[in-house]
């Protein structure tokens, strides 16, 4: 243990990883919850990879001298913005289909787009591009921590603030509409303060491991557990252990943490639909006395002895 | 009230069209007085929820305009909807998120707060309160949406009635439900209106269930095809008009009722 929080005090790179990592599983639990609650979990990737294509012109209009003060992750976040506002236009009437093909459509264009440029500049720049596709916790500089952590922390005060409005966007736009509430502010900004979040997000850690954070944890959860807020707390801590595992397993074997935590962030949404599954099987196997009148019970009992001989024939 | 109260709905040469471009209305011209148990009736796709979502000022009309309590639907959607309490289709309420039976009835009160809308002891008495009436109080921890779809029915109507505002907006809350969550949903609503000062329009495509207590009945097939008190527009002639020619009226111990091939006697004692 003493030999563990020594290695983390002299390695400032571990340092910042695991500052990430918190950071990373806030997001998801502040973001994704809600993205998987709207039934937009395609956002989160379709923001990430618009990230990397405004990267890709960011990258451009530096290199080719067009527009020089503007850096890549301007680019990122101007592409991610956009998507989420295309995305919040076509789903104003609250129908999520729309929404999603919307997220499909700009998915398509920002990649196109970002592999267009690929051929305009300097190749030993493109490997940038594909940092934002598999990204490394383990090779962030204090500047990406800074703006990962500030962002985080604006995601967390709106959310925190307008939890509830979120919830309601989700549950029931048009009434939420009817009864006085601004639902159409609220829905734009769920969604943009996400994909800002999730733009310098994808910068850490990669468009891979930011959809496998953001959608799987809050899907698992939103399985088992019956409360919004247990939901988002489940996701930060499956979303941080899935991280923390990964960085650990990189310092034992050769294997990217990224690639980690994605696996055990999939397994887990997984594993949430296998324990469903035996749940919801005990809950049947369960009589409780107090519920069902004894005549109900009878014919019960009948009907399951009844299915067990049915089930025998087959 | 008196006769030169504001009208409840008024309309002048409303036309309203789908998001696909088709006309969902056309020249509709009415006027309801207030307070009221309005109804508003007609096969599917006549344009029913069109008309109430453009009086809340979630359409915008291509023609004419809408106006409900004296307030135009689009300059001043926001007067409208501090007084409107809505139930939409059920099927429109998203089942994804975990929300419990009490989150729903709060809902009712929180959405007519100012964020950070904490429940007070208050609304959580008229919440539960409003369960009550629809027989469902001791389901008020129960996840929403593990319930039937009559139980969630009742869960929205309890939304409305928990909720405050002199206009309750109901689209469609009969169908789909049971006799029993019919009946108990219809109770409420009858009880609610003759106790309190409030107006009720109701969206249905079966007016049987209500016909007794409704003032106003406004048949509609993409325009206004009748207006009156339920026995008037319980006139086989008109019926028809709306239904197609397999629609009758029965006679039974004073009252009309309609038979259309989505509405049997048999659901009615």
């Amino acid at each position: 243990m003493i030999d563990i929080i020594q290695i983390i005090i002299e390695s400032p790179f571990l340092q910042r990883a695991l500052l990430a990592a918190i950071l990373i599983a806030i997001i998801a639990a502040a973001s994704g919850t809600f993205l998987v609650f709207r039934g937009l979990s395609f956002m989160a990737s379709g923001v990430a990879h618009a990230a990397l294509g405004g990267t890709a012109l960011g990258i451009f209009l530096q290199d080719s001298g067009l527009v020089p003060w503007f850096d890549p992750i301007l680019g990122a976040l101007l592409f991610s913005v956009l998507v989420a506002a295309f995305t919040g236009y076509a789903g104003e009437s609250g129908i999520t289909q729309k929404m999603e093909v919307a997220v499909g459509v700009s998915f398509a264009l920002s990649m196109s787009f970002a592999v267009f440029l690929m051929y305009y500049i300097p190749p030993y720049k493109v490997p940038l591009i594909w940092g934002y596709l598999i990204g490394d916790i383990l090779l962030l500089n204090d500047l990406d921590i800074f703006m990962l952590g500030s962002t985080t922390l604006l995601l967390a005060v709106i959310t925190l603030m307008f939890n509830k409005e979120f919830v309601y966007v989700s549950v029931d736009m048009e009434g939420s509409t009817a009864h006085g509430m601004n639902a159409r502010a609220y829905h734009y900004l769920m969604l943009i303060v996400s994909a800002l979040a999730i733009a310098l997000a994808t910068k850490a850690v990669g468009a891979i491991l930011v959809y496998a954070i953001m959608v799987a944890p809050a899907a698992a959860s939103n399985e088992l557990v019956k409360s919004v807020r247990g939901v988002i707390f489940a996701v930060f801590l499956i979303a941080l252990v899935a991280e923390l595992v990964g960085i650990a397993a990189s310092f034992v074997v050769f294997v990217s943490p990224s690639a980690i935590a994605g696996i055990l962030a999939a397994l887990s949404y997984i594993l949430a639909l296998q324990i469903k599954r035996v749940r919801d099987r005990v809950d049947v196997d369960i009589d409780d006395p107090d519920l069902s009148p004894d005549d109900l019970k009878e014919t019960w009992n009948h009907a399951v002895t009844h299915e067990h001989e049915d089930g025998h024939e087959h | 009230m008196t006769a030169t109260a504001t009208p409840l709905i008024e309309a002048h040469d409303l036309a309203v069209r789908y998001p696909n471009g088709a006309l969902a209305l056309h020249h509709v011209s009415f006027e309801i007085k207030s307070p009221s148990f309005m109804a508003i009736i007609g096969p599917n796709g006549s344009g029913k929820s069109t008309l109430v979502k453009t009086a809340l000022g979630l359409i915008k009309p291509s023609r004419g305009t809408i106006k409900v309590m004296g307030y135009d639907s689009q300059k001043k959607s926001g007067k409208i909807r501090k007084q409107v309490r809505y139930v939409p289709q059920r099927d429109r309420i998203d089942l994804t998120v975990p929300m419990k039976v009490k989150d729903i009835v709060l809902m009712g009160r929180l959405l007519k707060k100012l964020p950070p809308r904490f429940a007070t002891s208050k609304d959580i008495a008229a919440a539960k309160d409003a369960l009550q009436q629809v027989n469902m109080e001791d389901l008020w921890e129960r996840p929403f949406p593990e319930l039937s779809g009559g139980q969630r029915q009742r869960v929205l109507v309890a939304r409305a009635l928990a909720s405050e505002g002199s206009i309750l907006v109901l689209d469609e809350p009969l169908s789909g439900t049971d006799v029993e969550s019919q009946n108990l949903i219809v109770n409420a609503l009858r009880r609610y209106h003759k106790e309190n000062d409030v107006s009720i329009i109701m969206i249905t495509h079966d007016l049987n269930p209500i016909h007794t207590l409704v003032e106003d009945v406004l048949l509609l097939k993409n325009t206004v095809i009748g207006i009156g008190e339920p026995c008037s527009i319980m006139d086989p002639e008109l019926i028809k008009k709306v239904y197609g020619p397999t629609a009758k009226v029965v006679e039974h111990s004073g009252h009309r009722y309609c038979m259309t091939h989505d509405s049997g006697l048999d659901r009615h004692d």
